[in-house]
């Protein structure tokens, strides 16, 4: 079985974030899995960065408690990880630059020799190190020099053999003098296409599947990257991305765009999104479909903006203000963030309501292997569904905000001849127009009202279920990224013979009460795990459905929890 | 072709006296004159006594949030830019509130009319001072006079990048009328500030007094020029209120620049279907 981690560390801002990237595309073409985690602080030039990838043979979830590889570019990559090292874990340093005292497998690379001999920049030295660490796992320097071709096929190839040198280096410098050292781990696997992809680009493909056609952001970590990857595609695919003046505009402009017909969604973290709050309950009153992404990170106010929480699932099921439906969903893992998201916008348009999805950093910057075929196969699965939203209304006169059984009316798209009507985000009649008298205004609340009672019979779901529910002496319950840790501890209980089940809940609110509470009847041990230090997700379940676990795992230091922590306490 | 009574909806609520009469004519005549029918424009209300007209004024709208109404426009001309937008807002609501989106939606040349009730006060909530109000204007936020100077929202656009800028006033509704319909037809963010009288709050800057202070820009005024336009403009800080296209030049829109949007628009385009040029970047 082959199962090892890889840090790459060094300065921030040398370019150790795309070296990661490079070697887990050539880990994912070669077939493994994997999953990898960038640690970084919130600036540009001087802290420490490090890259950290899981790799396995079998599907792998999360990050590896201890270090096999640790490719250090500078020594405090060596002294930040050292108490994660065993005497069997390979480092790959330079010698010349610092020297390390603890018996390890040391593979030394004189990093600055060859680049002064060979004239290279500092950014080379990634190359080198890459070079050198395919050697030390027993491949050889074919993807890596494919990657190279392709990464700087516009420069030439002059610039493409420049960078294949500094690889051929670290490669032979590898081979030559630390043959004992090299571990033949890598070879190829299976040749099914896979891709390696981030939280944050699933939900930007999932928006494009889902025919999302205006994309409102305004940067802010770690929900970035998802404004930048559809600028970046919004002339292939055609989409409008509108990076606003602030996150007020942000959700306004959505608003608008999604009243005049199109599909919108907006992203942001915890801070952006507070800003954004009136104009949630804005769509809510005016019954304006909309997708908002948070990806979370640690609060309150700027908070710990490079590092992960789960700390705003209470905050998005109560944002906005007065009483208005909205449905709140996170994603577990990158196949369920395209997944969820893809309904996500159905749901917006369906019940013409927002739709929270939630992020969280790891989940967001991590990325992890799917296979094209999963993909492919959603794809082919997926129908637009954009419910009662019409070009022409099926009855006159048009009433926008019509009295109907589900509580929801045909939104009319604006522009066909003969017709009119208003958004009001003042409470109004069937009609659209302003109101303030008591009928009008409680046909109204229990008319939106209805909608969630549609959604929770025909559109919620259940949590999924890992392990046997019958079986299990422990039920571990979570929501969104945690999976990634719970179902690797899972198998590590297993090994112990601890049978355990796994309650994962991805449609976070509302949740149905008659459908979550038979769930948890049995005399077992029910122990909920969150990122977060108040159990918010605790608290929802026990507002929605009474159910109360008293057991609790929990962490907030900005660090996701990791398999090891919860095998510990169980 | 429409008529007045076809973009009439309820009847209005504004005080007898109130400039908003005035106005909401005049916009109503301005979209008859340029032959729209109700269905053919698309109008974002901000809140407060402006807004009101939204059960006033027939066509696509939406009734927005205090000073939400801009970007609600700019994302109702994204999604469809061949209708015409227009956003009908007071003082507080776009200079106060939502002064962030006018200074962002000049400078982007959002194709959007903006047509701004300017009274100097909060009307809506009795009568508080607003942004464009005298320095020393007593009301009940400020006893003892405003301590801060007025905002001029004709520098503040020229400065800030919109195309047009139009200054009319709520006693003369032809004046208005030809403002509106030009800065509708203009392509580009474009502005119409009306001084209006509140009748019920405001008892300094009433009928009278806008008629001792405002004055017509003569045919020899040219708007083309931003140095000029920007003196001009400056005239306001001395309680000198021009009237007429005080600036006006030619720039590319927003969606004009989009390549996305060159053949059809978002709400008729085909949905996009090769994802498989999106996903060779992950493998």
């Amino acid at each position: 079985m082959i199962d090892f981690s890889l840090i790459i560390g060094g300065e921030a801002g040398f370019g150790i974030m795309t070296t990661g990237a490079v070697f887990s595309k050539i880990c994912s073409r070669m077939g493994y899995s994997l999953f990898d985690y960038v640690e970084y602080p919130s600036l540009i030039r001087g802290g420490h960065n490090a890259y950290k990838v899981h790799v396995g043979d079998t599907e792998v979830h999360d990050e590896k408690a201890t270090v096999d590889f640790l490719v250090c570019l500078n020594e405090d990559t060596f002294t930040k990880h050292k108490s994660k090292l065993s005497p069997e874990s390979v480092i790959v340093f330079d010698a010349n630059e610092f020297s390390i005292e603890e018996s390890y497998e040391k593979v030394s690379v004189p990093f600055k020799q060859i680049l002064s001999e060979s004239k290279g920049q500092t950014v080379m030295k990634n190359t080198i190190a890459l070079g050198a660490i395919l050697a030390t796992l027993g491949t050889d320097l074919v993807l890596l020099n494919k990657m190279i071709e392709e990464q700087f096929a516009k420069k030439g190839g002059e610039i493409i053999e420049f960078n294949k040198r500094f690889a051929e280096l670290g490669f032979n410098h590898v081979v030559q003098n630390h043959s004992d050292k090299i571990k033949k781990i890598l070879k190829p696997l299976s040749t099914e296409t896979t891709l390696v992809i981030s939280g944050n680009e699933a939900f930007s493909l999932g928006a494009v599947i889902a025919d999302c056609r205006v994309y409102v952001a305004y940067p802010m970590t770690p929900s970035s990257t998802v404004l930048t990857t559809l600028a970046a595609w919004q002339e292939k695919n055609g989409m409008i991305v509108r990076h606003a003046e602030d996150e007020i505009s942000v959700i306004n402009t959505a608003i608008g765009s999604s009243f005049a017909g199109v599909r919108s969604a907006v992203g942001t973290s915890g801070g952006g999104f507070a800003l954004m709050a009136e104009s949630v309950s804005f769509a809510g009153v005016t019954e304006t479909p909309m997708v908002i992404f948070i990806a979370q990170r640690p609060g309150p106010a700027t908070g710990m903006p490079t590092w992960t929480e789960q700390g705003d699932l209470l905050f998005s099921v109560h944002s906005g203000h007065g009483e208005f439906p909205k449905i709140v969903m996170a994603a577990g893992d990158i196949e369920e963030m395209i997944t969820l998201t893809t309904e996500a916008f159905d749901l917006a348009d369906i019940y013409q309501l927002p739709v929270i999805m939630l992020s969280d950093m790891l989940l967001s910057e991590s990325h992890k292997t799917i296979t094209k075929k999963f993909i492919d196969d959603h794809i082919l699965k997926y129908r637009v569904d954009r419910g009662k939203i019409v070009n022409r209304p099926s009855e006159q006169p048009y009433l926008r905000y019509r009295l109907t059984a589900d509580g929801i009316s045909e939104k009319l798209t604006p522009g066909l001849k003969g017709f009119f009507y208003q958004a009001n985000s003042y409470e109004h009649s069937e009609n659209g127009h302003t109101i303030e008298d008591a009928q009008s205004r409680i046909e109204q609340v229990e008319k939106r009202d209805r909608k969630l009672k549609k959604y929770l019979s025909t559109n919620f779901q259940s949590p999924k279920i890992y392990g046997n529910l019958e079986t299990a002496k422990v039920v571990l319950v979570s929501w969104g990224t945690n999976k990634g840790c719970i179902l690797h501890a899972q198998k590590k209980l297993q090994e112990k013979n601890i049978d355990t089940a796994y309650m994962h809940f991805t449609h976070l609110y509302p949740l149905s009460e008659e459908r979550i509470r038979p769930l948890f009847l049995q005399n077992k041990r029910y122990v909920l795990v969150e990122n977060n230090f108040t159990a918010q997700f605790g608290k929802l379940l026990r507002q929605e459905t009474g159910v109360d676990i008293k057991e609790k795992i929990l962490r907030f230091d900005g660090r996701p929890i990791t398999a090891e922590e919860i095998v510990k306490k169980i | 072709m429409s008529q007045i009574k076809d973009f009439s909806g309820y009847a209005p609520t504004w005080c007898p006296g109130c400039g908003d009469h005035g106005i909401g004519i005049a916009i109503k005549s301005a979209f008859v004159q340029l032959g729209f029918e109700p269905s053919d424009v698309a109008v974002v209300f901000g809140i407060g006594c402006s807004g009101n007209m939204n059960d006033v004024l027939n066509a696509y709208s939406i009734h927005s949030l205090h000073g939400r109404s801009i970007p609600n426009a700019i994302g109702i001309k994204l999604a469809n830019h061949n209708i015409p937008v227009v956003v009908i807002a007071g003082d507080g609501d776009c200079f106060g509130e939502g002064g962030n989106h006018f200074l962002h939606a000049c400078r982007g040349n959002h194709d959007i009319t903006v047509i701004v009730h300017d009274n100097g006060v909060y009307g809506l909530t009795t009568g508080q001072g607003a942004p464009t109000a005298q320095k020393g204007y007593k009301s009940k936020s400020a006893p003892g006079g405003t301590l801060d100077l007025p905002l001029n929202p004709l520098t503040l656009a020229i400065s800030g990048g919109a195309t047009f800028v139009a200054q009319s006033f709520a006693g003369d509704v032809n004046h208005m009328i030809n403002m509106i319909e030009l800065a509708v037809q203009h392509k580009g963010f474009s502005l119409v500030n009306i001084m209006q009288p509140c009748v019920t709050f405001n008892k300094i800057n009433t009928y009278q007094y806008y008629l001792k202070h405002v004055y017509k820009l003569d045919k020899e005024y040219r708007c083309d020029e931003i140095g000029p336009a920007m003196q001009k403009a400056l005239e306001m800080n001395f309680e000198k209120f021009p009237l007429g296209i005080i600036y006006k030049t030619e720039r590319a829109s927003y969606t004009d620049q989009l390549p996305q949007i060159k053949e059809k628009t978002l709400t008729n385009k085909d949905r996009f279907t090769d994802y498989d040029i999106l996903l060779k970047d992950f493998i």
